[in-house]
Formats: C-alpha cells, structure tokens, sequence
C-alpha cells in the first residue's frame, strides 16, 4: 500500500521556487529519508505534506487524501515534529502530553492512555513531572518528538528530529525512531549523512528543491560508485564536479 | 461542551503558561497593587484624583493595560517557536485559538478586579457598597479591549517588537485616561482626544459605575458605548490578522 504519492508538487515564494516538480512514491510502513543542504526544501516538502502549506502546483495523496482537497483529513492521518523544539515550557511534560492528547480531541480516558504510551516508548516518566523548559536539550528533543505520536499517526514527519543534540542524546533518538519502524510509515529530513545511513529504507537526495535521487543505500552507492552515504550525498548534489 | 472542548483544553495552557510566569504577576498584580496603596497614602490628601473612590477603578483599568503587553507576548512567543505549527496539525481553528488566549485573560482579570477593590476597601470603607458589584461585569468588559489588543499586535508583532508596541498602550492607558492627573488644566483639543479614545471612557466606566452618580446617558452609557465599539473593533482586527497569518501558513 502506498502512504504518499506526489505529483508534480510545487511551491513558489515569490521569486524563489522552493520546491519543483516532486513526484514520489512512499510505501506503507517505510522509514523515508529526505537528504539535502541548507534550502534543498526539505521543510517545504514537510509543510506541503503535512497540509501546513499549500502547494503552488501539483497535487499530493497523503493516507488516500489529497493535501490540497482535503488538508484537514490528512491532518487527522499524520503528524508532524518540525526541526524547532514545539512544547509549552511552563507545563510539567505530563501537562504537555495531556494538553496536546485534548488539543487532538482526546478523552481523559485515552489521555491517561496516552501518558502510559508515551513514556513506555520514550521512557520520559522519569522527567513526567518537571517543567518541560527546565529539562536539558535532549529531553526537550524527545519530548517534542513524542507529542508527534500522541494521534497514532499513520504517517509522521520528523524534520531534522537530531538537529542541535549532543552525540548521546542522538543515538538515544535513533533508537527510538528504530523502533517506530514497521508501525508507522515516518519521513525524516535531516543533512546528517550517518542519520540517514542508520535509520532509512531509502532515501531522497533534495537540491535547489528537486529530487535529484531515489533509492536505497545500495542503489544509492551502485549510482554513484561511492561507498558511503556521505560520499554518495556528494557525488548526487555536485554531480562529481567536487572530486574533479 | 465537547464542542468547545480545544479551547478550553488551550485556555488551560495560557493559564498556566502566565500564572507560572512570575514576571507577569509582579506586572499585573504586585506592581499596580503597590501604587495603588503608596500613591493613596501620599497624595490622597492633595488632591481628589488620589482618594480611593478616584484611584481603585483607575488602578484596575490601568492593570489591565498590561493583560495586552502578556496576551500579546504568549502569541508572538507561540508564533515565533513551532508551537503554533503543531497545534495547527491538531486542525484547531483560529476562532478556537482566539477564544483560548481571551478566556485564559479572564480570571486574571477578575483576580485584579477583585483584590484592587478590596484593598482598596480596607484602606477607605467608603467605597465599599453595591458600586463594586456594578463594577465586577465592566470590569470584564474593558479587559476584553485589552486582550484584543494584545491578540491584534501578538498576531503582527514579533516577540521582540511586541514589548515596545504593548508599552504604548501602558503608557496611552496611563497619561490618556486622566487617573493620574485633572485634566481640567489641558488643551480643548487633548481633552477631545482623550474622550474619543478608549482609555479615558474606560476609566470613567469604573468611576461612575462605583461611585454611582452622574447622568446615566451622557456619563454611564456614552463611555460604555465608546468602549464596547473599541473592543469590537480590536477583535475584529485581531481575528482578521489571526486568520490572515494562519491562512498565509505564515506563522
């Protein structure tokens, strides 16, 4: 079953085209990395997705509903953890799972549901009760990430989910996110080149906001003659000019 | 009530996100409490714009000024981080986000309401009586031109401009409203403004409905009326630029 299809989504900012002519195919359950620098339009991508913004062009079949048709119908389908850290600082992290399960139209029965879910996977009971903008970067991170999984999303977008942690609280994540792997189909946007490696079923290589590779890892170094994700990366955004 | 369900569950939130904030306390209670008791004491006996009849209504109009500077900065801080974006793929609707950043405003209101009239009280019994249970429900109106006010300039302003924009309204609030001073003295032309803006008309609804004098149209319902228009108007702009940035995806 396919999660995502797009095609031919595009946005435009006034002058600047952020994301051109994408046409992709996302399977159920698979863990889809998007790759690229700075401005590739990873996030925009995201946004597009998600229903957070509409798309210039083009048209995209998120869980069977278009996201220019029926924004609010994808909405209740997936989720999203963008690369900013998004909790309420000043409730406890018990308070923000419990706000956020309300905001998704949640009774106090599931919420007390939600709660036991959340720290089972993220093991943020041990933190439950402390002010979520006191808790270091990390937490924060994990935090964030597990509202996005409150719904039960059957898709959930993690854009730059790593992004500003410390080496540890990385790999923390990674297992985490291993582990949602197979129960829900997740889009990850990062440019760290080892993130992708550890954690993809395939990956999107993005640049000036075209797809310019889909593969897996395998196909991604059989196309490239590269051994590495990172070296591959290279080879895809530069065209081989950098090794020249 | 499971219809309203996200707002109340998102005016819980501003709650607790002010309450829990002790810089906004000491802003909108500890500070206007503390010149309400030093200024009576010092000057109530010079002139009649300091006794407590005077000086309690004005206090709790010029505290309320600050819910714009507090509504205001809790949305551009929820504009500026992700945390908007991600209520927006709960599918809230901005009419239920307006409605959860006014309701939370409303029991700090009463709480300002409340303690500045009964502190008040205990200094000067006089003003104890039926006036104070008039003024509970306009008190509650002219807060709403403020928290409109502040969900207007939180939805256009960043969370560094806001502080800068919101201290206008402290400070029209302040020198506007003639709580401080008789305007008597003033300029034909500054009197005119000041009785077309909403800061004075909203001192003068406090006063008149304690004291309970004055003629009921022109000094009661006029001031009421003037208010009331602002504060429609102040939600009308707020929603239309809520909206406006949430139909925009630019957050």
């Amino acid at each position: 079953m396919t999660a995502i299809r797009t095609e031919g989504l595009r946005k435009e900012y006034k002058d600047v085209v952020a994301v051109e002519g994408l046409d992709l195919e996302i399977e159920e359950g698979e863990l889809f990395s998007l790759l690229g620098v700075n401005g590739a339009g990873k996030t925009t991508t995201v946004k597009m997705l998600s229903g957070l913004t509409v798309p210039t062009a083009g048209d995209a079949e998120v869980c069977g509903f278009s996201v220019v048709k029926e924004p609010d119908r994808v909405k209740g389908s997936i989720d999203v953890s963008m690369q900013e850290t998004a909790i309420a600082r000043k409730l406890t992290v018990e308070e923000n799972i419990a706000f956020y399960a309300a905001m998704r139209g949640h009774s106090k029965e599931q919420i007390e549901e939600d709660k036991k879910y959340v720290y089972s996977v993220f093991g943020l009971d041990s933190v439950a009760k402390r002010y979520a903008g006191k808790l270091s970067g990390g937490w924060q991170r994990k935090l964030s990430v597990a509202l996005a999984l409150i719904s039960r999303p059957k898709v959930l977008f993690l854009d730059e989910p790593t992004l500003g942690l410390d080496v540890i609280a990385r790999r923390e994540l990674w297992r985490t996110i291993r582990e949602l792997k197979g129960k829900m189909t997740v889009i990850l946007t990062t440019h760290y080149m080892e993130e992708a490696e550890a954690l993809s079923d395939r990956i999107g290589v993005m640049k000036d906001g075209k797809l310019l590779f889909v593969g897996t890892q395998e196909e991604m170094y059989a196309s490239t003659g590269k051994g590495n994700v990172e070296e591959a990366f290279i080879e895809i955004v530069t065209g081989g000019e950098r090794d020249a | 009530m499971r219809k309203f369900s996200k707002t109340f569950a998102f005016a819980k939130r501003n709650i607790k996100e002010i309450v829990r904030d002790p810089i906004s306390l000491i802003f909108m209670i500890l500070l206007p409490l503390a010149l309400e008791v030093l200024f009576y004491f010092i000057f109530h006996k010079l002139t009649a714009q300091f006794e407590m009849a005077n000086l309690a209504p004005g206090i709790v109009v010029f505290s309320q000024s600050f819910l714009t500077l507090f509504t205001g900065l809790l949305i551009a801080l929820d504009r500026g981080s992700a945390f908007l974006t991600r209520l927006f793929v709960c599918g809230a609707r901005s009419s239920e986000f307006i409605f959860g950043y006014a309701i939370a405003m409303i029991p700090v209101t009463l709480v300002q309401t409340v303690l500045f009239f009964l502190v008040g009280g205990i200094i000067d019994p006089s003003i104890f009586g039926v006036g104070m249970l008039r003024c509970i429900p306009l008190a509650l109106l002219t807060s709403l031109l403020f928290i409109g006010l502040g969900i207007l300039f939180g939805s256009v302003c960043s969370e560094k401009s806001i502080g800068g924009v919101a201290s206008a309204v402290i400070t029209a609030q302040s020198v506007l409203s003639g709580m401080w001073f008789p305007i008597e003295g003033l300029s034909s032309g500054m009197v005119t403004l000041m009785k077309c803006l909403p800061f004075k008309n909203a001192t003068d609804v406090m006063r008149l409905a304690l004291s309970g004098g004055g003629d009921p149209v022109k000094e009661h319902l006029v001031p009421i009326l003037i208010v009331t228009a602002y504060v429609v108007a102040s939600f009308v702009g707020a929603i239309f630029a809520f909206r406006s940035k949430m139909r925009s995806k630019n957050i």
